[in-house]
């Protein structure tokens, strides 16, 4: 079976303060996998997952999405292969003086005709889509309102229902439940899972809490300083490597 | 908590150019305050002249500083910096963050100090000649013979004691501030020859005009004058459909440059960067000149009238609403641009999904702004042949000495003035305060 993602000795210089971000990463994913990415703050996690989608351009190294070479795409082509990669933020994103019809309806401006979106008119099948997936992450009835003013909770499964959209075969997720209450963050948790097991979208997300890639990953890959310093199974995380990975004064907390 | 590295600045410089580099702050301090002993030299020449020379020498000479005593300010401000550095905490240090220090961040003596004073002389020559080879921690020469150190206090902030500070007046700098904001005060009021005497003892002189500007004349408010083919009310709403057009042709135009004047659009190539510089150069130039300015261009070119008023007008407002607009696109929330564009949108959806939305509410009112602004503008701009309402304004002022009542005149035009821009300041503030 062909690696869905590849990554090889994925390298990111900030030029500014010459700071190393990622220092040679390389990993793979397979299809349908479960990838949770852990590690401090500053770790380079949220670098990763940009360079993975050339939100941030990656100052050396490669990535392989499904065969094709992401780092040497044409502007056309990158533009094709991010609408099979969709992403959501820690911080959500949306558009907030928008409407939450028209947060969602973005996430199919990359398929739609340009002319059209031009004019804010969109497709009557992508419409219904959009009602559709308001239904599925359950706030149906949001649909008009706008964007700032719907709760944390709520704007993250906004950004879950733009990036259902896209039809992905890929989610990353860039800290999807660090500004959410614990309640909430397994709430939006179970919506990625649902997309990954029922879907088959294989999801990348980075998260903060050890408990949360514990619960929800099928693998987990650690970083520190930019590097890679644990690979492995959920279950695999001891002590010891704990302390390796989060520092020696760390403690691990729960989110029930 | 771990003790924070040290700042990558104090690394050893190694090649010439970093050399250079560090020395940076300590030449700009020295410089500041090269400049500020000469203004202070200037100063004393003009005020010598003023108080001195013009009254007891020759009433209609200017005292002047002959060619040979050039060198002699020129080396005496320069020493007057060298000892402020040396012997106390001048503007140009505390501006720079820089202070001189003793071995182990002590104070220096005052025999430390004359040392590095005099050896500064000899620094210059010595260095020149032996830059490439130079001190390895970058220091000069009379830093070394003097064992005291010009520092960079953010950098050992850490390490220094706690020292109460003197009172400002009791300090060099202090007392250097003061003397250069007094004697720029004094200065101006002399060149700008202010005159509280001649204002309150002449103020009777003014009393007909306010009189007359209190009991204006509404003759012809609506009724056109025979002479000028006009009426006030037709004045003043050429003023108003000047101001508007203008801002809405600025507006329109300004709306897709702004787009490229803003850094966080354009600053993704190298094209990208130039467009921006060319983009916010216009900007930059066009808003510094006054739209009265363009007038006088478009005076000649289109004729006298307010359609040269409105091209001044529009000129300005694309300037200066591109500008503002501009800066409001640069501080929009990125988050959105980023998700948009990670669905695989083009550049310019991101724009059209994810800039415009954010921006409207206070282009609106930027807008709006800018019409109270072309408003009062559109008044007086008819001073150097641009229409409006101040056409009639100065013909009134003009015919004081034909007509007995033009001062009244003059008056009504005053009033309704005041009375339009006041009521559309207003109207735009309160809609302002509804969209933002």
């Amino acid at each position: 079976m062909t690696k869905h993602l590849i990554v090889e000795h994925l390298t990111k210089i900030y030029e500014r303060g010459e700071v190393l971000a990622l220092d040679d990463v390389s990993f793979s994913v397979e299809k349908g996998e479960f990838l949770v990415l852990i590690g401090l703050s500053g770790s380079g996690k949220s670098t990763l997952l940009r360079c993975i989608n050339r939100l941030i351009e990656p100052t050396a190294g490669r990535v392989v999405f499904d065969g094709i070479d992401v780092t040497a795409a044409s502007s056309r082509e990158l533009r094709r292969l991010r609408r099979r990669i969709a992403m959501i933020f820690q911080q959500f994103n949306l558009v907030k003086r928008s409407s939450v019809l028209t947060n969602v309806l973005s996430g199919r401006l990359g398929y739609v005709n340009p002319g059209a979106s031009a004019i804010h008119k969109f497709p009557k099948q992508d419409v219904e889509m959009a009602t559709v997936n308001l239904e599925r992450v359950g706030i149906p009835e949001q649909a008009y309102k706008r964007a700032d003013e719907l709760s944390g909770g709520q704007q993250q499964r906004v950004g879950i229902a733009r990036a259902l959209m896209q039809k992905p075969d890929l989610l990353m997720a860039d800290e999807p439940v660090s500004a959410l209450d614990p309640a909430t963050s397994h709430s939006v948790m179970q919506y990625l899972e649902q997309m990954n097991r029922e879907d088959g979208v294989t999801v990348l997300a980075s998260l903060h809490f050890l408990s949360l890639a514990r619960r929800y990953g099928s693998r987990i890959l650690a970083l520190k300083d930019g590097k890679i310093v644990f690979e492995g199974l959920p279950a695999e995380i001891d002590e010891g490597k704990f302390k390796e990975i989060y520092g020696e004064e760390a403690e691990e907390v729960e989110v029930r | 908590m771990a003790k924070r590295p040290r700042k990558s600045r104090s690394a050893k410089p190694d090649t010439f150019l970093q050399r250079v580099a560090a020395l940076k702050p300590r030449l700009y301090a020295f410089l500041l305050d090269w400049g500020s002993w000469g203004y202070i030299a200037y100063c004393f020449m003009y005020l010598l002249n003023r108080y001195w020379y013009v009254r007891h020498v020759n009433f209609y000479g200017t005292l002047a500083v002959p060619a040979w005593a050039w060198p002699i300010v020129v080396v005496g401000t320069l020493e007057l910096a060298v000892l402020s550095h040396a012997f106390g905490h001048s503007v140009g240090l505390s501006l720079f963050g820089l202070k001189l220090f003793g071995p182990d961040y002590r104070a220096s003596s005052w025999q430390v100090r004359l040392r590095r004073y005099l050896w500064w002389h000899l620094a210059l020559p010595l260095q020149a000649l032996s830059l490439r080879k130079a001190h390895p921690k970058g220091l000069l020469v009379h830093d070394v013979r003097s064992e005291s150190r010009m520092l960079v206090v953010a950098d050992i902030q850490e390490e220094l004691p706690v020292v109460k500070p003197r009172k400002w007046y009791l300090t060099h700098r202090g007392l250097m501030t003061v003397a250069l904001i007094g004697l720029t005060f004094w200065l101006g009021w002399m060149t700008t020859q202010i005159n509280l005497g001649t204002l309150f003892g002449r103020a009777s002189k003014s009393a007909y005009l306010w009189k007359a500007l209190v009991t204006p004349d509404f003759e012809h408010f609506v009724t056109p004058d025979p002479q000028l083919r006009d009426s006030i009310m037709g004045g003043i709403l050429e003023s108003i459909y000047m101001a508007l057009l203008a801002t809405l042709l600025g507006g329109v135009i300004a709306f897709p440059l702004s787009f490229l004047g803003a850094r966080n659009i354009m600053g993704f190539s190298r094209a990208g960067w130039l467009v921006f510089s060319l983009t916010r150069g216009f900007f930059n130039i066009f808003r510094s000149i006054e739209s009265i300015l363009w007038a006088v261009v478009f005076a000649v070119w289109v004729g006298f009238g307010p359609f040269a008023g409105v091209l001044a007008l529009t000129l300005h407002t694309i300037a200066a609403l591109g500008k503002l607009y501009s800066e409001q696109v640069e501080s929009i929330d990125p988050g959105p641009l980023e998700a948009i564009a990670a669905t695989g949108a083009r550049r310019w959806q991101v724009v059209l999904y994810g800039v415009i939305p954010q921006i409207v509410p206070s282009y609106l009112a930027f807008t709006l702004y800018r019409w109270d602004i072309n408003v009062r503008m559109s008044t007086v701009i008819a001073l150097v042949g641009g229409g409006g309402i101040g056409r009639i304004l100065f013909y009134y002022k003009n015919e004081v000495g034909r007509l007995s009542n033009a001062w009244n005149q003059v008056g009504a035009v005053i009033v309704v003035i005041v009375a339009v821009v006041w009521f559309l300041d207003y109207i735009s503030g309160r809609i302002r305060e509804k969209i933002t």
